[in-house]
């Protein structure tokens, strides 16, 4: 479920959890694994993503419901 | 079984600042700078909030080195524009006096203004009218703007919805709930400045049962227009809806900045302003005409898509650029892992659902119908130029307005405070009852069906008549399990509150005029032209009343 965090690369520094605007992460514990406990409110800005010190902790995967439509590009 | 109590807290300003979205930084900061003690408090973090939160990048100013020294032509194509049309021309001229001040500002502070080190206009403009956007680089405007704020002094408390305002011996701060813990916090304030931005979560989103998945960022539910109904205070054009467009199924904001031309399934172009990619117009065709994606589908015409194939390799950077500065990450993000091209691939765009155009009644000061209430930004929509520009000039008010008068009693605030714990705690403490998630879906629907695109009224007369019954069982029986889902019922709470005035605002505007359409009443009234429709609190519900435009 978006957003995913890493264990292994995770510093546990908590920004995520702080900035997140929709409080995703709420109910995280300061200096533990954030707990994604509202993914469905995930709004894909993508700004824990760029608050996070440790490359690649924390990604997102989008819900298939929001998939882009569009025109494959034609076939040679 | 554990009975929640909810703690109380006491905190005291000269302006208090309700939202740190671009619009109530820039007013936090005014205000700070002019000498005020000023407290800040948002929803969120400051840092990435609200529909800014990770940038944007069209700019809407007058800049003399570009435009050259006469202003009028910018302030005559912003007044038309989707941002300007339901404003009095002297509050463009306001704002586009003032914008390159900001704009200056902003570079200053480390905001980039200027592409390659010039100023640059494209996007949301017709071949041969002004250039009114400056593209602008905004990823980073938010944590660079909390840090001017800070460096000022301001103080910022995160995580604090606000709710009501206190009116005892006229506007006195107001009443905010944390999000994070049971506690209700009452500001006393000598002024106040709203600034929580638009109003989402209204209608039903593009994904049916995905709240969540909107344009514009849905934390902003409307809370300051029903503070500021609530507390007596007008909301003005309620009635007249408004609708963005951008890519489907994943809904952002953000349209100008994509470079291509709006295409038919069968590559015709649906517009008559440009046949290849161009960044400096993009495809100005959906700015004047929104539902043009929604007419496509229901003729079966469609889909229209945003063909950016053919794009020269420097206009294919630059958007891609612009796309990060844009807050378009997610959808990026989303390209790479789909192996979407815009060279290759034309994305599919959509109408999205509608909300009100109106908002709270502010004029080119940032004053409400109240003294000592200021408001800015989305509280009636402008974007961001607007948000930034009447931010600062609310913020710089309202610290003149403190100057004037003295510090609110002690006691300003207990009543509300204390009736606002008491629905606070029955929520938290019931155990059966609607979740949020109940009443705005059913809220959602209502507004849908019955003022949609189509609008009657003997449609108004029924859907009024529901949205009144949800209205009684949200405030008696929803139930929040956390102080997380506390928050999201305060915010249905609110757009009960927005929705019961949008209705009243459009069972009395019984015309049809440019995007405000009745089925019942296919005409413009004269009576009605020069006007606006003002709504306020009566003892009753919804009062309205026709008002000169420049009232
Ligand atoms: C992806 C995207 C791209 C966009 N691009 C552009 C563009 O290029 N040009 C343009 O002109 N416009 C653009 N917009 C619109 C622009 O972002 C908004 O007009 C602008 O952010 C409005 O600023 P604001 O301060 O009024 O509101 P917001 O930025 O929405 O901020 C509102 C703040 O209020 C807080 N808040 C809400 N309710 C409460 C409460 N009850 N108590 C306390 N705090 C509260 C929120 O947490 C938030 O911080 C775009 C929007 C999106 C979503
Ligand atoms: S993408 Fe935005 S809404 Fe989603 S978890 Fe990250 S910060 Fe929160
Ligand atoms: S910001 Fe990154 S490193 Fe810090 S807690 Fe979140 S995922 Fe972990």
């Amino acid at each position: 479920m978006p957003p995913i965090i890493d264990e292994d690369k995770c510093t546990l520094c908590g920004n995520c959890v702080d900035i997140c605007t929709e409080d995703v992460f709420f109910g995280s514990k300061k200096k533990q694994l954030p707990r994604v406990t509202y993914p469905h409110e995930c709004v894909y800005c993508n700004a824990c993503v760029e608050e996070c010190p440790a490359e690649g902790a924390v990604r997102l995967r989008l819900p298939l419901p929001m998939m882009l439509m569009y025109k494959p590009a034609p076939t040679a | 079984m554990t009975h929640i109590i909810m703690a109380g807290e006491q905190m005291e300003a000269d302006v208090l600042v309700i939202g740190g979205g671009p619009a109530g930084l820039m007013a936090a900061i005014h205000a700070a700078e002019s000498g005020a003690k000023v407290t800040l408090i948002d929803k969120a973090n400051t840092v990435r909030s609200g529909s800014g939160a990770t940038g944007n990048d069209h700019f809407r100013a007058y800049i003399p080195a570009f435009h050259g020294p006469d202003m009028e032509p910018v302030v005559k194509e912003v007044a038309k524009s989707q941002a300007g049309w339901t404003r009095p021309q002297s509050f463009v001229r306001t704002w586009m006096k003032t914008s390159f001040d900001i704009v200056k500002m902003w570079d200053d502070w480390g905001i980039p203004m200027k592409h390659e080190g010039r100023w640059e206009f494209s996007g949301h403009t017709f071949p041969g009218k002004p250039f009114t956007t400056l593209k602008y680089s905004g990823q980073s405007q938010k944590p660079i703007l909390t840090k001017e704020a800070k460096k000022r002094g301001v103080k910022i408390v995160n995580r604090v919805t606000a709710f009501d305002l206190i009116t005892d011996h006229g506007i006195s701060g107001a009443i905010g709930v944390h999000g994070r813990e049971d506690k209700i916090i009452t500001f006393s304030a000598k002024a106040v400045v709203l600034c929580t931005g638009g109003c989402v979560r209204l209608y039903p989103g593009p994904t049916p049962g995905w709240m969540f998945n909107r344009a514009d960022s849905p934390h902003t539910t409307g809370d300051g227009r029903a503070m500021a109904y609530r507390a007596g205070a007008d909301l003005l054009n309620m009635e007249i809806p408004m609708r963005w467009a951008g890519p489907k199924y994943f809904a952002k904001c953000g349209k100008a900045t994509w470079v291509g031309v709006l295409r038919d399934p069968r590559d015709k172009p649906v517009g008559p302003f440009v046949t290849k990619p161009d960044r400096i117009y993009g495809d100005p065709i959906s700015d004047s005409y929104k539902g043009l994606f929604e007419d496509y589908m229901k003729t079966g015409k469609g889909p229209v898509y945003m063909d950016c194939r053919g794009i020269s390799n420097e206009d294919y950077d630059y958007m891609m650029h612009y796309m990060k500065h844009e807050g378009l990450h997610g959808i990026l993000h989303h390209f790479d892992e789909e192996g979407i091209d815009l060279r290759e691939n034309p994305i599919e765009f959509m109408t999205y659902e509608m909300t009100t155009r109106g908002g709270i009644h502010y004029n080119e000061k940032g004053e409400t119908s109240m003294p000592g209430l200021y408001a800015a930004g989305d509280e009636y929509f402008g974007g961001i130029s607007a948000a930034a520009t009447f931010g600062w000039i609310a913020g710089g008010k309202a610290a003149g307005f403190a100057f004037g008068r003295d510090a609110p009693s002690k006691n300003a605030g207990k009543e509300s405070s204390e009736a606002l714990k008491n629905l606070v705690r029955e929520m938290r403490n019931r155990k059966d009852g609607p979740s949020w998630q109940e009443i705005n879906v059913a809220l959602n629907q209502v507004m849908s069906d019955y003022i949609g695109p189509t609008r009657s009224d003997t449609l108004v007369e029924a859907g009024t008549a529901h949205l009144l019954r949800i209205k009684e069982k949200a405030r008696k029986d929803l139930v929040a399990k956390n102080q997380h889902e506390l928050i999201h019922c305060l915010e249905v709470l609110n757009l009960l509150d927005v929705a019961e005035v949008i209705f009243a605002a459009i069972k009395e505007r019984k015309e049809t005029r440019e995007k405000y359409i009745r089925v019942d009443h296919p005409y413009k009234n004269p009576a009605f032209d020069e006007k606006v429709l003002v709504c306020r609190k009566g003892p009753e519900g919804p009062l309205t009343e026709w008002k000169a435009i420049n009232d």
